[in-house]
């Protein structure tokens, strides 16, 4: 098993500013490979974030997706004001203490109301999180 | 916090549930139904109860409605779909009873309701796998 290192790449810019977001950051977007493409961004998996089986913990997981699909709807459809309406997440592998934990998000579709995003949470290479999400932009 | 009338604070181990709680819990026809009471922690910037937050409180929930069902059987999450309805606000409290669709050998099949007042705010499916069923 490979251990994914926990340095943050130079181009992370922390985007966990207020609300829950700040409070289960530090939460970053790391640069992203262009239009089109990927939008990318991590956290570090620390003591406060795991479960007792020493996994980082399914919530949290699922609240740095859901931190990556929306900042991803704001950038990708210049949405200001937006909210989720569904999520499916696949749990593939454990994440462990000290990964730097990376979310890809990909925009399947974005309408004029709608935004469509498929994404992965990785450790290094390894998977820990398959998804997909549908995101209304209300303004 | 204090526990609201007739719940009673639910003991949890993980340390990102003691994290982001404390939950709360009442036996309710042979069953447990949990809650909590969402706070300043637990919004976004616009005061909206986050859905990292909700989905974290399913996780939790419909996960202790598995123990519950199985003898306290080691169990993962292998997937939750949610669907949010409506939002919530600091102050209001968030309460399911989680439902058990299906139990196979190796695979538990939960659903919930997620309610502020009786409005559905989210509806969660999740399954689980039984770790020791092979």
């Amino acid at each position: 098993m490979t251990t994914a290192s926990s340095a943050l790449p130079p181009d992370a810019e922390e985007i966990s500013r207020g609300g829950f977001n700040r409070f289960v950051g530090p939460i970053y977007k790391l640069g992203d490979s262009g239009p089109g493409g990927t939008y990318r961004y991590a956290f570090i998996a620390a003591e406060r974030h795991m479960n007792a089986a020493g996994s980082v913990h399914g919530g949290m997981l699922m609240t740095f997706m859901d931190v990556a699909m929306s900042r991803t709807t704001r950038l990708a459809a210049g949405a200001r004001s937006l909210s989720t309406v569904s999520m499916s997440c696949d749990f593939v592998g454990p994440g462990r203490l000290g990964d730097l934990v990376e979310a890809r998000v990909r925009v399947v579709r974005a309408s004029r109301s709608f935004v469509f995003m498929s994404g992965e949470i990785l450790a290094g290479d390894r998977p820990l999180m398959n998804a997909t999400g549908l995101w209304k932009i209300v303004l | 916090m204090k526990a609201p009338a007739g719940f009673s604070e639910t003991s949890l181990v993980d340390p990102f549930e003691i994290f982001v709680g404390p939950v709360f819990e009442r036996r309710e026809n042979g069953q447990r139904r949990f809650a909590f009471v969402v706070d300043d922690r637990h919004v976004n910037m616009r005061g909206v109860l986050h859905g990292g937050m909700l989905m974290t409180f399913a996780d939790l929930a419909l996960g202790a409605a598995v123990w519950d069902a199985t003898g306290n059987a080691p169990c993962v999450t292998l997937n939750m779909q949610t669907q949010f309805l409506k939002s919530a606000r600091a102050g209001n409290l968030v309460e399911v009873a989680p439902q058990m669709v299906r139990r196979t050998r190796s695979l538990v099949f939960m659903r919930g309701d997620f309610a502020v007042a009786g409005d559905i705010i989210m509806t969660a499916n999740s399954i689980w796998k039984l770790l020791n069923a092979g």
